[in-house]
């Protein structure tokens, strides 16, 4: 009954300075089946060029543990964009 | 060694750390000594005067690195307990931003342990902090967490200057 998908959805998640760059602090994104994180973060880049700037000095995860950038996705996965952090 | 893992406190908070709470936690006949670390809001930042501090979490996810810092220092030091705990929100000038106690039978594990898991945390915790100064507000310098598995190339090793 299940097609193969073309294209998955996913949980996407900005913090710190990162989230006022982005306008939002979470939105659910559709990518292709096969999508790794940085692909998802070159589709959000180009919808809103500022993103783009702060590819070198971020680290990403994937629900909750950080990930390579060429993680692939899979359905449902909670993708977390995160600027150096500063607690403490 | 000591107590099983649950015996650990690990939390993000809302308001004042009850630092003795934790302390009295950890302690026990078996033990020696306690370490803690006492982290506070400054009144300053590079030369500016600040007003107050806010900080967020990535809940979650900061709760399971916490734990498993916790974890580590038993991995690593003849420790007993440990309880780590992160306020956020706004916090004023002298109030207590980060709180880690570590009981062990002996003063070097403790301390070793205890410095340990404050660097760690610093480091790898995804917490950010937001400086609130007279003339604006900024998101704090930090440091990049490093990603597990990855090769030096895809990995940025240095923060861009800023």
């Amino acid at each position: 009954m299940a097609p193969t998908a073309q294209t998955i959805r996913v949980k996407v998640l900005f913090f710190g300075r990162l989230k006022d760059v982005a306008g939002l602090a979470e939105e659910s994104c559709e990518v292709a089946d096969g999508a790794t994180i940085e692909s998802l973060f070159a589709e959000l880049a180009k919808r809103n060029g500022e993103l783009a700037r702060f590819r070198p000095s971020l680290v990403a995860s994937r629900n909750q543990e950080f990930a390579a950038w060429n993680t692939p996705l899979r359905a449902h996965d909670e993708v977390a964009f995160l600027p150096p952090v500063s607690g403490g | 060694m000591g107590a099983p893992l649950s015996d650990d406190v690990v939390l993000l908070v809302p308001d004042a750390i009850d630092v003795n709470g934790l302390m009295a936690h950890v302690r026990a006949d078996e033990d020696g000594a306690i370490v803690t670390f006492d982290g506070f809001v400054r009144n300053e930042s590079h030369g500016r005067r600040t007003l107050y501090l806010d900080y967020e979490a990535y809940e979650s996810m900061a709760v399971a690195k916490m734990q498993e810092i916790a974890a580590q220092l038993r991995e690593k030091y003849a420790i007993h307990r440990v309880a780590i705990a992160h306020r956020l929100g706004r916090l004023e000038i002298g109030e207590t931003s980060v709180f880690i106690a570590v009981s062990a039978p002996h003063r070097a594990a403790a301390f070793d342990a205890c410095r340990y898991a404050i660097d760690t945390l610093k480091r790898t915790v995804p917490i950010w902090k937001k400086e609130y100064f007279e003339d604006g507000a900024v998101w704090a310098d930090g440091e990049l967490p490093p990603i597990p598995g990855t090769t030096p190339a895809a990995t940025p090793t240095a923060k861009p200057a800023s």
